[in-house]
């Protein structure tokens, strides 16, 4: 009864969340929507007794990711969204999208049946020792490929942002303090 | 130290679900108003420290030994006029400090408190345990970068943009520091940690665990500071450069509530040092209650605080970058790698 109760307030929220991230014109204002949607989802990670996961959802995502998009928001400064700049048959291509993927959705609900998981036992389900068996047995192949792919996606990211160029121009390098000609000791 | 203690249940007051909340509550509520004391006499402690360390007195003149100081202090920042500038974002405004409260208190739901021979109170035990208090304190970044943004003022965002930068870069490694510490125990609940007992020759029995993890334990230190914005690392708040960075524009009860949230968090710090490397209460003797090892270790860390203070010099900015992501954070995955290796020879 309670635990309908709280999914129907965090579903709202969620989707009242993803409305205010593409509704709103200030661009902190949409952050803080997606970070509404984090929490809210977070929550309903709980509801289904996966208690890591909804640990990993609020420090991933809500605490670091999220907070990034606010340094950089907060950084450049921008006020408001920029109007204009719309395609001109925009609205029609816009519903023609969304009515394909809602179409995706609603066919691939048609098969779902929502059941408790059969073979497992839901007194340990969703705990950090059973995620960390299953990452390290079960799942390593996926899980290793995955941080792969993760660190190739960072790896593009740094040469894109310095234009392609390696080891050249105002890098890493320059920042090094070196510039100063001194070499501070710390730790 | 679970003693299953039998408690009387006359008419089922105990098993009764109302009852039970309104006693949970109330535990809740108590909870709070012995952490809002802690936290004024943390600021008592705290000058009072700073002052015998530079050779004055500190405050003495409210009360004996100046222990109503912080009863005045209150009541000067409840009365004070509440004073915003006027292009402020009026909600972010509001909520920045509101988040920093609520989140430095949240934390203390998975935190076990030890309080007589065997009696140990918590409000939550959940498998997780402390990953909650890294999720909830990880909402700190918000409260202090939005402050610094809604502030609509020049030194507000920097100290914002300051604090959000040092939070993310010694968060990775405050967590990694306590990775080892969870692969010795196989736990994540604190209380577990607290208790974590060895087999050693003759000796049976609860461990400080720092004899096992002592690099964890620096690591730990180092980066629970810079996570509080204390001196070294009180970069966002620099009052030399910043005027009070992300505080600049609040006043009043809003300030205080910064300051509150503050406060709370170097207690949390300060508990879970004592709870993970010293054994949190134990030992327990006979003629010793299981609160008085566990607060004299909370004062030595909040003492720590204050020493660290009066002693060094605020780091700079690119220093605080390379101490975090060039030096805490290899050292704490090299602690894991050799933990890890250590544990496997071992077992």
């Amino acid at each position: 009864m309670l635990a309908v109760a709280v999914f129907w307030i965090m579903a709202v929220l969620a989707v009242l969340g993803g409305l205010g991230v593409i509704v709103s014109r200030q661009p902190i204002r949409s952050i803080l929507s997606l970070v509404v949607v984090m929490l809210a989802l977070s929550v309903l990670f709980l509801l289904l007794s996966a208690q890591f996961v909804f640990a990993v959802q609020v420090i991933v995502y809500a605490g670091a990711v999220m907070v990034l998009f606010l340094f950089v928001v907060a950084l450049l400064g921008p006020g408001r969204e920029r109007r204009g700049g719309r395609l001109r048959f925009q609205w029609w291509l816009g519903s023609l999208v969304g009515l394909v993927f809602g179409g995706f959705i609603y066919s691939m609900l048609q098969g779902a049946r929502f059941r408790p998981p059969q073979h497992t036992d839901l007194s340990t389900f969703g705990t950090v020792q059973e995620i960390g068996l299953g990452i390290f047995t079960r799942f390593l192949y996926p899980f290793e490929l995955t941080s792969v792919l993760l660190l190739v996606a960072a790896v593009g990211a740094i040469y894109l942002s310095r234009g392609g160029r390696v080891g050249e121009g105002r890098g890493a390098a320059a920042d090094d303090g070196r510039v100063r000609g001194e070499e501070e000791p710390h730790a | 130290m679970n003693v299953v203690l039998t408690i009387p249940n006359p008419g089922g007051v105990w098993t009764n679900p109302i009852l039970h909340w309104v006693i949970v509550v109330a535990a809740m509520l108590v909870l709070v108003f012995v952490l809002l004391t802690a936290a004024a006499y943390t600021v008592w402690f705290e000058r009072v420290a700073l002052g015998r360390l530079q050779r004055r007195p500190g405050p003495n003149r409210v009360g004996p030994f100046g222990l109503l100081q912080l009863a005045a202090d209150g009541v000067k920042l409840a009365t004070k006029e509440s004073f915003a500038p006027r292009d402020v974002d009026p909600v972010l405004y509001v909520a920045a400090p509101a988040i920093m409260v609520a989140a430095a208190f949240l934390a203390w739901a998975v935190v076990p408190v030890g309080i007589w021979y065997g009696l140990t109170y918590w409000i939550a035990n959940p498998n997780i345990g402390i990953l909650l208090v890294f999720a909830v304190s990880s909402m700190n970044a918000y409260a202090l970068l939005l402050g610094g943004w809604a502030s609509n003022s020049k030194y507000s965002l920097l100290g914002g943009l300051r604090s959000a930068a040092q939070l993310i870069s010694y968060e990775m490694a405050l967590g990694m520091s306590l990775v080892p510490v969870f692969m010795i125990v196989g736990s994540l609940r604190l209380n577990d940690i607290a208790n974590f007992s060895v087999h050693w020759g003759p000796y049976q029995g609860p461990i400080p665990l720092i004899i096992v993890a002592p690099l964890s334990f620096i690591i730990y230190m180092i980066s629970a500071v810079a996570e509080t914005n204390r001196v070294p690392f009180d970069l966002p708040e620099a009052e030399q450069e910043l005027v009070g960075g992300y505080v600049t524009e609040y006043s009043g009860l809003k300030f205080t509530a910064f300051y509150l949230g503050e406060y709370v968090n170097m207690i949390t710090v300060a508990t879970l040092a004592s709870l993970i490397f010293f054994a949190g209460w134990n030992p327990t003797f006979w003629w010793l209650p299981a609160f008085v090892p566990f607060l004299a270790k909370i004062i030595v860390f909040l003492f720590l605080y204050h020493w660290l203070r009066t002693t060094l010099p605020r780091l700079r900015y690119d220093m605080l970058m390379r101490l975090g992501w060039k030096v805490l954070l290899p050292l704490a995955m090299l602690n894991v790698a050799v933990t890890a290796v250590v544990l496997v020879a071992v077992t």
